[in-house]
């Protein structure tokens, strides 16, 4: 599961019905500079690629959330759904402290 | 499978069901010379893995669903198990 920074959301006027009842968030994936307080404060952009996460748990722009990747996205669904990253997680507090081995 | 290092946790009110209620740890890939490299990543931790300690870390979502017991988890990192000492490679090539 990667985290990413919900920065906009897109609607598409045609789409697999199966698809239907959830919502398609742009997201920036974080690096590991920008976690702490990235709950509290919006964080800045990374230079990691957006990409588009489906959504059915209802997050909202600006939030830090949790997206899987791979057919692991599609097994919560019964039907069969042609998307390969989904948002499972919305972080309420993200502690991130990184290693110095001194 | 991946060796990672505990970089720190994340809490989540809001989530999957299967994942409510789970420790989940933020991992973050070990490269060459013990350094954790990359963007931190979200792993399902149910061994009590602690801060800064070295895990094994699959990827497999089959696996994942075993351990969560929920046949409808997206869940796909999970850790698999803690490593003692430093991993002795000649080179450790990351993907980033």
């Amino acid at each position: 599961m990667r985290i990413g920074q919900v920065i906009g959301k897109t609607v598409l006027s045609v789409q697999d019905p199966a698809c239907e009842g959830g919502r398609w968030l742009v997201v920036n994936p974080l690096d590991a500079s920008q976690l702490n307080g990235c709950c509290e404060k919006t964080p800045s952009l990374s230079a990691q690629a957006s990409l588009i996460v489906y959504d059915n748990i209802g997050a909202g722009e600006g939030d830090i959330i949790g997206f899987s990747e791979g057919g692991e996205a599609t097994a919560p669904f019964p039907h069969p759904i042609p998307i390969d990253a989904l948002c499972i997680a919305i972080f309420d507090q993200i502690h991130y402290t990184a290693f110095s081995s001194n | 499978m991946i060796i990672a290092r505990i970089v720190g946790n994340a809490i989540a009110a809001h989530c999957h069901r299967s994942l409510s209620g789970k420790t989940l740890l933020l991992c973050q890939q070990l490269g060459d010379g013990d350094v954790s490299v990359g963007a931190p990543f979200v792993a399902i931790d149910l061994f009590g893995a602690g801060l800064h300690e070295r895990v094994l870390v699959s990827t497999d979502g089959l696996g994942a669903r075993h351990l969560v017991e929920d046949d409808s988890s997206p869940i796909r990192m999970f850790v698999q198990g803690i490593v003692d000492e430093p991993v002795e490679a000649k080179q450790l090539i990351t993907s980033h």
